[in-house]
Order: C-alpha cells, then structure tokens, then sequence
C-alpha cells in the first residue's frame, strides 16, 4: 500500500496525473494525512536534491561574485606592518635621536656664516691720486685682515665720530674680532643716527648676536630692517629660519 | 502558522538575484567577523574565505530552492552558521575549539539558533539524499540530473530523446525509488 502511495504522490507532483486522477488526487489527501506527508517529504527530497545537482548559470554568477568578494575581503587586503618590540624600541629611538638633532641643529652654526656681512668695503668717493689711510683700510677690510683694519680705522673714526661710514666699517671690524659690545656701540650709535648705513647697521648687530647664539635679541634687531633696504630680503630669511 | 518574515528577508533575495552591491555590504559586515573567530580558533585565512563561502552559498541554496524564510535578523544568523561550520570543521580535524561553543553566542536569539540549527539539518539532509541518488540506476541518475538542470521539462524531454510523457512517468517512478531509499535508510 505504502509504495503505492509513494509512486502516486510522485506522479501527481511531476504531472504524470490526468486531470481527473490529480483532482481525485487531491480530495483524497483532504482526508489522508500519509499523502500530505508523503507530498512535503516529494517536494522536500526533490527541492534539496535539485539544490546539489542543479548548479544552473544563475548559481554560477552567484558564486563568481562570492569568489570576487573573497579575493578582496580575504586576501589582497593591505597587511598590517606590526613591529617586533626590538624594532618598535629602536624607531623610537631614532625619532628621539631625529627631533634631538632638529632641536640642536649643528648646521644652524652655518648660518652666521651664511648670513654674514661679507659685503666689501667701498670707498668711492676717494680719488685715485693718493692711497689714503681709508683706501688701506679698505683693503686689508676686503682682504678680511679684520684687525688691521681695524686699527687704522679706529683712529679715523676718532677724527671723525660723525662719519657714519668711518663708524660703519669701524663696527664691524670690531665685531669680526669678537669685541662685540663695543662694535655693537658703535652701530647703535649709527642706527639711532640718520645716514646710509642705518640699516646695515641693524643688520650687523643682530649677526652680532647670531654669533653668539642670542636669537631673540638677533630677531629684534632684524624686524627692524625695514622692506626696500639692502639687507631687507636676508633679513626675512634669516628670522624665518630662526 | 510560521513565524513572521524579517525584514532581513531582503538579504536572501540579494543572494538569489546576485545583488553584488547587498552582497558586498554583507562581506564587508560580517567577512572580518568570520575571519577573525576562525583565525582566533586554530584556523587560517584560507578556511575563513571557505567557511564563509560555503555559508552563503547554503544559504543561498535554500533560499532558492527550498524557499527559506528568514525569521531572525540576517548578521547574527550567518555569524553562527559560520561559526557552527568551523566547529564542525575543527571536530572533523579532532582539535578542540578554543571558544566554547555557546560561550560567545549568548546574546544571539532564540530563533537565530533555531534557523542555523535548522539550516544545518538541511544541508546534511541534502547530503543523505544524493548519497541516495547515487544508488540509483544510470537511467534515473540521468533522467533526475536532467530534469533538474532547468524547469521547462519539455525542453529536458527533447534533449533526452524521449517525450514529455515518458520522462513524467519514468521521472515519477525514479522519484518514487529514491525516496523509498532514503526511507529504508532512515
């Protein structure tokens, strides 16, 4: 009887029922709870084996996208780069080491170097008749003999206290030999004053302090430069770099 | 009567219509999920893509075929399927899991359980079936493979050479030995 009902159930699902056999079919599984079992259990098998034999065009793009998504979720993924302690411990210390060195700077000791007044010292309004005290001046200034000229220049300066070129040069020969303050006596003296030199004068006392490492005071001397003037462009580097 | 559908339902239609964009939301959802309890639980990268792949794909399956209704919300439901394949995977491969099986899962629902639980029978069931399938004879393999390739049988009829009434009858009978077989092995 059971196997009946089996091959019964299965020709009524596939359709293999005329149409009377199926509506009788169906009444009788109103009332008869074995077929209604027997035509879930059909369907149930049928659906799950469909399921793996399948595999239709449909399931083949499904599963193309999945693989697509793996490739992208699973594998080319950016690798996370997780430094070994040791490691971790040692780039730490290079960074200290770097910004130590940024903060110390041993370069910067260029810049009064970069920045000084290596300008020559001109005197055109002499005549070439004669070498004058102030043309040997001169020279030995543009040969950087600083001191010798110094010491010729001192004595002209003396004569003439109000000759801002005189007092000029007479600075900063006096700063090149390291006698800061008195050199920087002498320029304040020009840039309070009111000649050529006013500015250049500035300039040659906040290289003073560059030299001797005094920033802020090389600063305040170097916002004093005002635009237009000869020193102005090396000025704004200079505290830029400051 | 059934629960009622959530509304995650949306998910398995994106499975089924192959909605790359929905597919994509779900990888970028739940993949890492996936990939980390794996990776953390004696697997590799390589079994996480698998057991993920092997998720959707069952759940897509049963969607399609078996017209499963999602009554719990869709993350949870695949996180545990997941989960229970690679527990699955790890008893096969006789290591036990790190994570108790229960451990983790507790904030899940009652129904997210029941689903995957019941997601699983299927898929061994299916399992059972073909076992069965394959003691039958070359005939009905090939008739039953056929058939099931596409849904105008007419078409299957013509490309087996026989007609559309023969293949009823023959698919029926071969049907019906099928699930006698599977009975007698119940």
């Amino acid at each position: 009887m059971t196997e009946d009902k089996i091959l019964l159930t299965a020709r009524y699902a596939e359709g293999d029922l005329n149409e009377d056999e199926s509506a009788a079919f169906e009444t009788r599984m109103q009332s008869d709870e074995e077929l209604q079992q027997h035509l879930k259990d059909y369907q149930h098998i049928h659906q799950s084996l469909k399921m793996q034999l399948a595999n239709d065009a449909n399931d083949e793009r499904f599963k193309n996208t999945l693989k697509g998504l793996n490739k992208q979720y699973f594998r080319d993924e950016p690798k996370v780069i997780s430094f070994k302690p040791a490691l971790k411990w040692l780039t730490g210390v290079a960074a200290v080491l770097i910004v130590g060195l940024l903060v110390w700077a041993p370069w910067r000791s260029n810049l009064y170097e970069k920045y000084a007044n290596n300008g020559q010292m001109l005197v055109t309004e002499r005549g070439a008749e004669a070498t004058t005290d102030l043309d040997k001046a001169a020279a030995l200034y543009n040969e950087k003999n600083y001191s010798a000229a110094k010491t010729i220049l001192e004595k002209l300066y003396v004569k003439e206290p109000a000759n801002a070129m005189l007092g000029y040069y007479y600075g900063l020969t006096l700063l090149e030999t390291t006698q800061l303050d008195s050199g920087r006596k002498v320029l304040t003296q020009i840039y309070t004053g009111e000649s050529v030199f006013k500015y250049d004068s500035a300039y040659g006392i906040a290289l003073s302090y560059l030299k001797e490492d005094k920033k802020a005071e090389c600063k305040t001397w170097l916002q004093k430069i005002p635009k237009g003037t000869t020193h102005y462009q090396q000025a704004i580097e200079l505290i830029e770099k400051l | 009567m059934a629960k009622a559908v959530h509304p995650d339902q949306r998910y398995l239609t994106a499975l089924i219509t192959n909605d790359t964009g929905v597919v994509n939301e779900i990888y970028k959802k739940c993949a890492g999920k996936v990939k980390s309890f794996i990776v953390f639980n004696n697997g590799t990268t390589s079994d996480a893509e698998d057991i993920f792949q092997e998720a959707l794909v069952d759940i897509y399956n049963q969607a399609k075929y078996k017209n499963l209704q999602l009554t719990c919300p869709f993350e949870p439901f695949l996180l545990l399927v997941c989960k229970r394949k690679w527990l699955n995977e790890l008893k096969k491969r006789s290591i036990l899991p790190v994570t108790k099986n229960e451990d983790d899962l507790l904030h899940i629902g009652e129904d997210t359980f029941e689903q995957a639980e019941l997601l699983e029978q299927q898929q061994e069931q299916s399992t059972l079936f073909l076992k069965a399938f394959e003691k039958l004879g070359e005939r009905c393999k090939e008739i039953i493979r056929w058939s099931m390739q596409g849904d105008a049988q007419e078409k299957v009829a013509e490309a087996l050479g026989v007609t559309y009434g023969y293949l009823r009858k023959k698919k029926s009978e071969c049907m019906a030995s099928l699930i006698k077989l599977v009975q007698v092995n119940k």
